[in-house]
């Protein structure tokens, strides 16, 4: 066996202001060159125990931790704040907030100076790590005007310059597009190869790991370990077959549409049709124009050209919050007025809001205030809703709920359009693909014939998505 | 020659800048803020590339906020004794308060201009860095400054999807300001939300990278102090003592 870098011995760990553990009695070592996953469901602690590991807690937030936590054989309260964080690294999960140079060059020279590097040695030390990891060319990038997957590797790359011996992942591709994630970690399983790393990974979504990890921890929500077992490929989410409701009357009728902004053309020649209760999924790779469709489609850009036909178009933004302009969730479903009482209740009786009525639209859980979002804009007799990345970060307890969300509103008639890169959830639930690529529309297809077609789905930098039928045999 | 100014060290010329308004704010005469204040323009016209549009613009507000401080200094002077050397309707300018009013006026714009002059010719991150090496400022407010400064075009970009999204909802954009300044609370309460998450992931995401806040022993980026900012310190003081002094050779 070879020797041990973490030990936890009934670990528990709590909050100042929680009275629940987010940690239960933890109990298990980590040994050098393990490939290690803890995995759980949203809120089980995961993050909570990368935290303790690179000790940004208990300092940071007064957590009250009992037990032993044995970093390199030595207790983990004798390391001194920031001498054990060039032997752990950390890769974290959003891509936008872990800079604070403006070049990747000066990011990593960052990193060197809080490590008193003499400055001889920097040039070289940069040098070595952008050739190891494959971006030298990105040496002088701005780091801002790249996109998430790159930001990620030179994350990775600021962690790798310290030589560190452990690199801790906090769920590094929840906010990365599935083809680029793939590549991601295909690119971290060389880096392991090479320097011979110990990895400690928290992930939600193990799907696209593939068999990457030799072990997984498995917590649930109390933060109690339930498994530590060898680590086996996973299936995406299962998520229920849906037998369309689409009804064959034209709601939606896009024709000719163009946007352009600032001179520069965002859309051009987009045609299409939506049925009463079809969800369409619109896909294509990042910056291909989704986001400027949807914010077309709703009439927060003008359009340069071309006509839309619609009853009412609501829109469902990546962060819900954004649409709320109120104190309570009753109130925010009522805002504009349009819908009766009578029929304000039976609207929040479907979206089970009930319970929520006089809660603050902030203060409640993500999946809630995107059920608040949808209820407001159905109030408002927009019955064409938008949703944009709705399932991007999502756990599989969310990715049901959003489901369920989605289905029963098209079973009673609305019609969406919805911008994902998950495809097993597209299978899940689309009536039809409109595949976008460059600002022009490669076409509509009924969502049967897009699936096996795997060159289709790469060329819009897409996966197929693993076969609901070949899982439902190996379930069976 | 057309560089000089950006290449200068930036604490050096904040040094400069700060020195030359203190200096310049104990001569009430008119003379020396006018002099100064050509000084200054002639310096930028000469030793730097400055976008001169966007200049004239930002340059616009102190413009005007300069003249109306010249047209009621000379309508409503409190003083209106001394000798009258302009007047037309029923306005008797006096000499005194012609004086103070271009005093006043000249001060106005050669603040303005210097102040300009710095934020045109200098690169924040290389200023932020300067006051660490130079003026020893804390690496703690230092890099806390920066991280600010990456978040900006994050939070605008906030800004606006929030904006569209009310708008969307029917959240008219009202026409009284002090409404609209009241409404902003709802962009601002989810923004502040948001931006307090994302400070909390760049303090972990620094101190997983071993910042704790404490001195450095090295910079990769050395900001030095070279020739070239002597000789623009001799610039700069030789124009300082030249519009300190104007009041002895007119």
């Amino acid at each position: 066996m070879h020797e041990t870098i973490f030990s936890f011995r009934n670990v528990r760990f709590r909050f100042p202001d929680d009275e629940q553990l987010t940690l239960t009695d933890l109990s298990f070592d980590i040994h050098r060159g393990e490939r290690v996953v803890i995995s759980g469901p949203s809120g089980c602690g995961k993050s909570t125990l990368v935290y303790l590991l690179n000790r940004l807690y208990p300092f940071n937030c007064d957590g009250i931790i009992s037990g032993s936590l044995q970093l390199f054989g030595k207790d983990a309260e004798e390391y001194a704040p920031g001498e054990i964080n060039h032997r752990i690294a950390t890769v974290f999960q959003d891509p936008d907030s872990q800079f604070c140079m403006p070049t990747v060059e000066e990011e990593l020279a960052f990193t060197l100076e809080n490590l008193h590097v003499p400055r001889e040695m920097m040039k070289q030390k940069i040098t070595e790590v952008l050739a190891l990891t494959g971006l030298s060319a990105l040496r002088h990038e701005v780091i801002q005007s790249l996109s998430g997957g790159m930001k990620q590797r030179v994350a990775a790359a600021c962690a790798l310059v310290m030589e560190p011996e452990v690199l801790l992942l906090d769920e590094p591709i929840s906010h990365l597009d599935p083809v680029t994630a793939k590549e991601f970690i295909l690119w971290l399983d060389r880096l392991q190869h090479e320097l011979d790393l110990t990895i400690f990974a928290v992930e939600h979504r193990l799907d696209l790991w593939d068999s990457f990890f030799s072990r997984e921890i498995q917590l649930d929500r109390s933060g109690s370990i339930i498994g530590d077992k060898l680590a086996t490929a996973h299936f995406p989410v299962l998520l229920p077959e849906r037998a369309s409701t689409m009804v064959p009357e034209t709601v939606l009728k896009v024709n000719g549409m163009a946007v352009k902004s600032h001179g520069k053309e965002l859309l051009s020649g987009l045609s299409f049709t939506a049925n009463r209760g079809e969800i369409m999924v619109v896909a294509g790779p990042n910056g291909s124009g989704k986001s400027s469709l949807l914010k077309a489609l709703c009439g927060i850009y003008a359009l340069d050209a071309g006509s839309i036909q619609a009853p009412g178009i609501g829109f469902v933004p990546q962060s819900p919050e954004y649409l709320f302009l109120e104190k309570t969730v009753g109130r925010e479903l009522a805002f504009s007025g349009i819908a009766s009482s009578a029929q304000l209740n039976d609207l929040m009786e479907r979206l089970r809001l009930k319970e929520i009525e006089n809660a603050h639209p902030f203060s409640v859980s993500h999946g809630q205030k995107r059920r608040v979002a949808t209820g407001a804009m159905l109030a408002d007799r927009r019955t064409v809703l938008l949703m944009d990345e709705p399932t991007s970060g999502q756990d599989a307890a969310a990715l049901h709920e959003l489901h369920r969300l989605i289905s029963e509103r098209a079973d009673e008639g609305v019609t969406f359009l919805i911008v994902t890169h998950d495809m097993e959830f597209a299978e899940s639930l689309a009536d039809s693909v409109l595949l976008i690529k460059d600002g022009k529309m490669t076409g509509k297809y009924p969502a049967q014939d897009v699936w096996n077609h795997a060159e289709l789905l790469a060329e819009h930098h897409l996966l197929p998505p693993k076969g609901a039928g070949r899982l439902a045999e190996s379930f069976a | 020659m057309r560089n000089l100014l950006h290449d200068m060290n930036p604490s050096l010329k904040f040094v400069l800048v700060a020195l030359s308004m203190f200096a310049i704010a104990f001569f009430f005469n008119p003379l020396t803020p006018f002099i100064f204040w050509i000084g200054i323009l002639l310096l930028q016209v000469f030793m730097s590339k400055v976008n001169w549009k966007a200049w004239s613009l930002f340059m616009l507000p102190f413009a005007l906020g300069a003249f109306g401080y010249l047209w009621t200094t000379i309508v409503f002077a409190a003083d209106t004794n001394g000798d009258v050397v302009w007047s037309f309707l029923e306005f008797q300018v006096t000499a005194e308060q012609l004086e103070t009013a271009l005093s006043l006026a000249f001060r106005v714009m050669a603040f303005s201009t210097l102040s300009l002059m710095f934020a045109f010719t200098t690169d924040p991150v290389k200023f932020i860095m300067s006051l660490m090496q130079q003026l020893k400022l804390s690496p703690k407010l230092a890099y806390g400054v920066l991280v600010g400064y990456q978040f900006l075009p994050v939070m605008k970009d906030q800004f606006q999807q929030i904006q569209q999204a009310h708008r969307l909802r029917g959240a008219e954009l009202e026409k009284n300001a002090l409404r609209r300044l009241l409404g902003m609370r709802r962009i601002l309460i989810p923004m502040l939300a948001g931006a307090v998450r994302n400070a909390e992931r760049s303090a972990f995401a620094m101190e997983a990278r071993g910042f704790t806040g404490e001195a450095r022993s090295d910079y990769f980026e050395v900001i030095k102090l070279r020739k070239v900012d002597a000789a623009m310190t001799a610039v700069f003081l030789l124009l300082l003592i030249a519009s300190c002094s104007a009041e002895y050779w007119f």
